[in-house]
């Protein structure tokens, strides 16, 4: 499939960066320095996290380029997507699915600064079959000379995304009532800005939807699903409590994606960059509606267990720390009869039977 | 997961309780904002048995009534507990209580042992203590230092009691066995507006027959907020469901509700309308405080709600039908909705997340549902609170069916209704004039739905009677149906919508009751009116309908043809809004929720036979109706003149 147009026009471009700035600004002005402490707080959710974020997500990204047998580009990608740190609209669908918000608000922290690390090495491990065949590729058609993965290009993009986000904070820091509506404003002003950029790009390119191969659509839609998927089993596997298990899951899943806008324009030129492009946007598109369903499943299934940790966790509030809730005999179910989150706190000890 | 107890009493429900969820919180009493003392079920069994056997010791006989004058606190259902415990009945009223009712109350009920929860109304129950020659001893509640034989602290009572029980004393687990389901477990006094109080007879089975209905579903991960008076039916019916459901009930006072609210996290309350009415006022008032952005995020999102909801509404049957439609329209209506619903609900899944969650977070942002009763709730609020994402779970009752008649539930919530009639419950309307049934009637089509009457109730909540009136009692119930003196209909899905009183007696959004009789017998004897009738159920203050007496206004030299001209008359309107505020005023006896704010004037007499019985009564329901319009906005816009 070639692009005949390009897929942004320039006015696109402009509206595509005032989001991406306003989104991380809106980002930045949701985080304190306390988010940074609490990262200290779970360390066993973070490391769990950090393995199915920078662990399984990349890997997935590629097995789907290559099992699905992706053109270079988009496979180059769909890595890329794999290995972006979570986005902020992972909390607030954690606190949806009656996940954990701290260890959601943590990850994404965490994840975040890491990826100035973290993608580089493995957009530089993944991708290597992948640029080579575009390089041919490229040669082939007389165009380009050798393609390489523009790796400072990327870590300048990165660091550029965070300026936003640096200034979001110290807006926080100074006042919280204009924090908290730079914050929706922000989220409201993105949302617009995509649902106009989806429309547009849809009412120019209307042939671009059906020319688009199932594989690009199955690749867009899966790597979500399967970091929602494992990053669940993963966090279960390691007997993280259900709130936990949730966040994790849906912080795998949700990618941060003005991040991959930001790189892609940065980074890549053309004819690369309008198919990347198109791959995030589908991502984009479709990880709303996946992480919504998700949520909603989430919300169900973690009812009772979540109630359970709510008002055990207001006795504890209430009552002083020392405080232990006793469930009469089987009302917990075995799953999460032992949990430390949900029948009594850390600083408790439940005698066992 | 439910596991509501159904006991035969309630102290077998205080007993399993104590079994089935021992160590868990049952009440817990704010001592500072964050800072709250628990009682678990067991503590509070064991307490109670011992509070029993002091009060078998002070010589408490079984269904004897003992006093209980107090509000919300953790010795309050203490004191209940106990009272069940030994097998008698208590007899509630709040702190507010009168002297004139207490007097009526202790000597009507016969009462020898009164808790008292304050020292300022033991004293007072002491300075009237030649009026009650049956009252013996006075235990209090809190700590006071003018303790003698006759008046002493429950922790005394419920230490006599703990030591005659280490020494093997049972008498309570006797008494326990005795009881029979007819047994008394309160006697509840309302407070008439005009004559003496009347004590409702409630029996174990009454109030037990309401843990098997209640459609709302609790559980031992819920939290209870109490703030309505507990001796009130409608809260104490709550008390009993928390303990039934292994509920923990936090006692919250208006002055902290706010903190409370977002300390406790409540999933469930219960409220009177006049609750929500200030919390929607809050809401507004934020809202319009804060930043344009915000307004406009605001307002899409409760458009956005509003259509989301009502189209579910249509397509789920669950509007307001108080007339019969055709079911061909609904169905041909229902693709059109459907549409809508598809259309509207991305929009509205991403508002309501990001705009709506923070607002119900400012009204306790656990909460799952709360009643509202007590009073009627204002429609706009209504739609408000269930289209912002609270469902509001209207429910009607009385004293008498303690309480609960029908309330709405989440899967059946028709705004504007009062929900379905819970389980084992029938209802009846009765044609007021003739006395006949119009629903349930297969004669009438669709068996009496939409037909308006009289509610009449049946079923195993129906009080056993009034104490020691006989005729009132036979009045009310007969056959087994009582009349609730309420005006309503069956809509078309089923549910049970109030219209009004059959009785006279108006019921304004504070509660209060007032008769409308004096007020108007007073105003007809002005020689300026011909006829009155006080209208004002469920609004802030009352209004008056008036129809003027032509001969007395031309006596006052306004020249007036007809009615008509006198509506319209400035000099005429002055003139009777003088003559009431000088007739219904403070200082000639009127109490000041009874003043007159507005009134209207009425172009048209009342006829005998129309608007009158033949034996010159207003019938109150058809003026009321005949002119609904103008009540509407009298009550619409500010006062405009009389105070």
């Amino acid at each position: 499939m070639e692009f005949t147009t390009q897929l942004l026009y320039p006015i696109d471009q402009i509206l595509l960066a005032v989001m991406i700035f306003s989104i991380m600004f809106g980002m930045g002005a949701s985080l304190t320095i306390d988010d940074f402490k609490t990262v200290l707080r779970y360390p066993r959710g973070i490391l769990i996290g950090f393995l199915s974020q920078f662990g399984l997500m990349p890997f997935f990204a590629y097995g789907l380029a290559v099992f699905l047998n992706l053109p270079p580009a988009y496979a180059i990608s769909i890595i890329l997507i794999g290995c972006l740190p979570g986005g902020t609209t992972s909390n607030m669908f954690a606190y949806f699915a009656r996940g954990s918000v701290a260890l959601s608000i943590a990850m994404t922290t965490a994840s975040t600064i890491m990826a100035l690390i973290m993608m580089p090495i493995l957009l530089e491990f993944y991708t290597q079959e992948f640029t080579s065949a575009l390089s041919a590729e490229l040669q082939l058609a007389g165009t380009g000379t050798e393609f390489v993965i523009p790796t400072g290009n990327i870590i300048a993009s990165l660091i550029l995304v965070l300026v936003p986000v640096a200034m979001g904070m110290f807006l926080r820091a100074k006042s919280q009532v204009w924090a908290k509506t730079a914050e929706d404003t922000a989220g409201f002003m993105g949302i617009i800005v995509i649902i106009y950029l989806i429309g547009t790009a849809f009412a120019r390119h209307s042939g671009l939807m059906l020319q688009t191969p199932v594989e690009i659509y199955i690749a867009a839609v899966c790597v979500g699903l399967l970091g929602f998927l494992f990053g669940f089993w993963m966090s279960r596997l390691f007997r993280l409590s259900p709130i936990f298990q949730r966040a994790i899951s849906l912080e795998t899943g949700i990618q941060n994606g003005p991040i991959a806008f930001a790189i892609i324009l940065l980074s890549f030129a053309e004819p690369v960059q309008s198919q990347m492009l198109w791959l995030a946007i589908l991502y984009s598109t479709f990880i709303v509606i996946t992480s919504s369903f998700i949520t909603l499943y989430y919300r169900r299934v973690g009812k009772f267990d979540y109630e359970i940790y709510k008002n055990t966790t207001i006795h504890n509030r209430l009552f002083g720390d020392e405080y232990v809730s006793h469930y009469p005999d089987g009302f917990l179910p075995k799953r999460i009869e032992h949990d430390p989150s949900q029948g009594f706190t850390p600083g408790q000890v439940r005698e066992k039977k | 997961m439910e596991n509501r107890i159904v006991a035969e009493n309630m102290a077998q429900l205080f007993k399993r309780a104590a079994e089935q969820y021992g160590d868990l919180p049952a009440f817990a009493t704010r001592i500072e904002e964050l800072q709250w003392e628990p009682v678990s079920f067991r503590e509070m069994y064991n307490r109670g048995l011992n509070l029993a056997t002091g009060l078998i010791e002070l010589g408490v006989e079984a269904n004897e009534h003992v006093g209980l004058f107090g509000d919300n606190r953790f010795e309050w259902i203490l004191t209940d507990c106990g009272i069940q415990l030994c097998g008698a009945a208590d007899v509630p009223r709040g702190r507010d209580i009168t002297d004139t009712e207490l007097v009526y109350i202790i000597n009507h009920a016969e009462i020898k042992i009164a808790f008292a929860e304050t020292r300022q109304l033991a004293e007072r129950i002491l300075s009237l203590k030649p009026e009650l020659p049956t009252l013996k001893t006075i235990i209090l509640h809190e700590e006071a230092d003018l303790y003698d034989d006759n008046l002493l602290h429950i922790s005394t009572v419920e230490s006599t009691g703990k030591n005659l029980r280490a020494d093997g004393d049972r008498r309570a687990e006797q008494r326990m066995e005795a009881i029979n389901p007819d047994d008394l477990f309160t006697l509840i006094y309302t407070s008439g507006t005009t004559g003496k109080p009347k004590g409702v007879m409630l029996s174990h089975a009454n109030i037990m027959s309401q843990m098997k209905v209640i459609p709302i579903e609790l559980s031992c991960t819920d939290r209870v907020l109490s703030i309505l008076p507990v001796w009130h039916i409608f809260e104490r019916v709550f008390e009993v469901y928390t303990i039934s459901c292994g509920v923990c009930t936090y006692y919250t006072s208006i002055r902290t509700l706010g903190d409370d609210l977002k300390n406790v996290e409540p999933t469930f309350m219960g409220s009177a309308p006049r609750l929500w009415e200030s919390l929607h006022h809050r809401i507004l008032k934020k809202v319009k405080e804060s930043h344009p952005m915000r307004q406009l995020l605001f307002h899409t999102a409760y458009f956005l709600s509003k259509q989301y909801k009502s189209s579910l509404y249509f397509l789920f049957d669950k509007r307001l039908k108080i007339e019969r439609q055709s079911m061909l329209k609904r169905i041909l209506l229902s693709p059109f909705y459907a549409l809508r619903w598809v259309v509207v609900t991305p929009f509205y899944g991403f508002f309501n997340v990001a705009v709506l969650e923070p607002v119900r977070l400012s009204a306790g942002g656990s909460l799952k549902a709360t009643v509202s009763g007590g009073g009627a709730l204002p429609n706009e609020i209504d739609r408000f609170f269930n289209f912002i994402g609270i469902p509001v779970l209207e429910g009607y009752g009385m004293t008498e069916t303690s309480p609960v008649i029908a309330v709405r539930t989440d899967r059946e919530l028709v705004i504007g209704t009062v929900g379905p009639v819970v389980a084992d419950t029938d209802v009846r309307i009765v044609d007021i004039e003739s006395g006949k049934t119009l629903f349930p009637d297969e004669n009438h089509p669709e068996n009496g739905r939409g037909l308006r009457g009289e509610i009449h109730v049946k079923g195993p909540q129906v009080m056993q009677g009034y104490y020691k009136e006989k005729e009132l009692t036979e009045k009310t119930i007969q056959n087994g149906w009582l009349n609730t003196g309420d005006l309503g209909m069956i809509t078309f899905n089923n549910c049970l919508k109030i219209l009004g009183r059959t009785k006279s007696t108006i019921v304004l959004l504070s509660g209060e009751n007032l008769e409308p009789e004096p007020i108007e017998m007073r105003l007809t004897q002005s020689p300026l009116i011909e006829h009155c009738m006080i209208v004002g159920q469920d609004k802030k203050h009352i209004g008056a309908l008036i129809v003027p007496d032509l001969d007395g206004l031309r006596g006052k030299g306004i020249e007036v043809a007809n009615l008509n001209d006198a509506v319209v008359n400035n000099e005429a309107k002055k003139l009777i809004r003088a003559e009431i505020k000088k007739t219904i005023s403070l200082y000639n006896g009127f109490k000041r929720h009874e003043l007159i704010q507005d009134f209207t004037l009425l172009p048209e007499n009342f006829r005998n036979g129309v608007e009158l019985t033949s034996l010159y009564k207003m019938k109150r329901h058809i003026i009321q109706d005949k002119y609904a319009d103008e009540i509407e906005s009298m009550f619409k816009h500010e006062s405009t003149g009389v105070k």
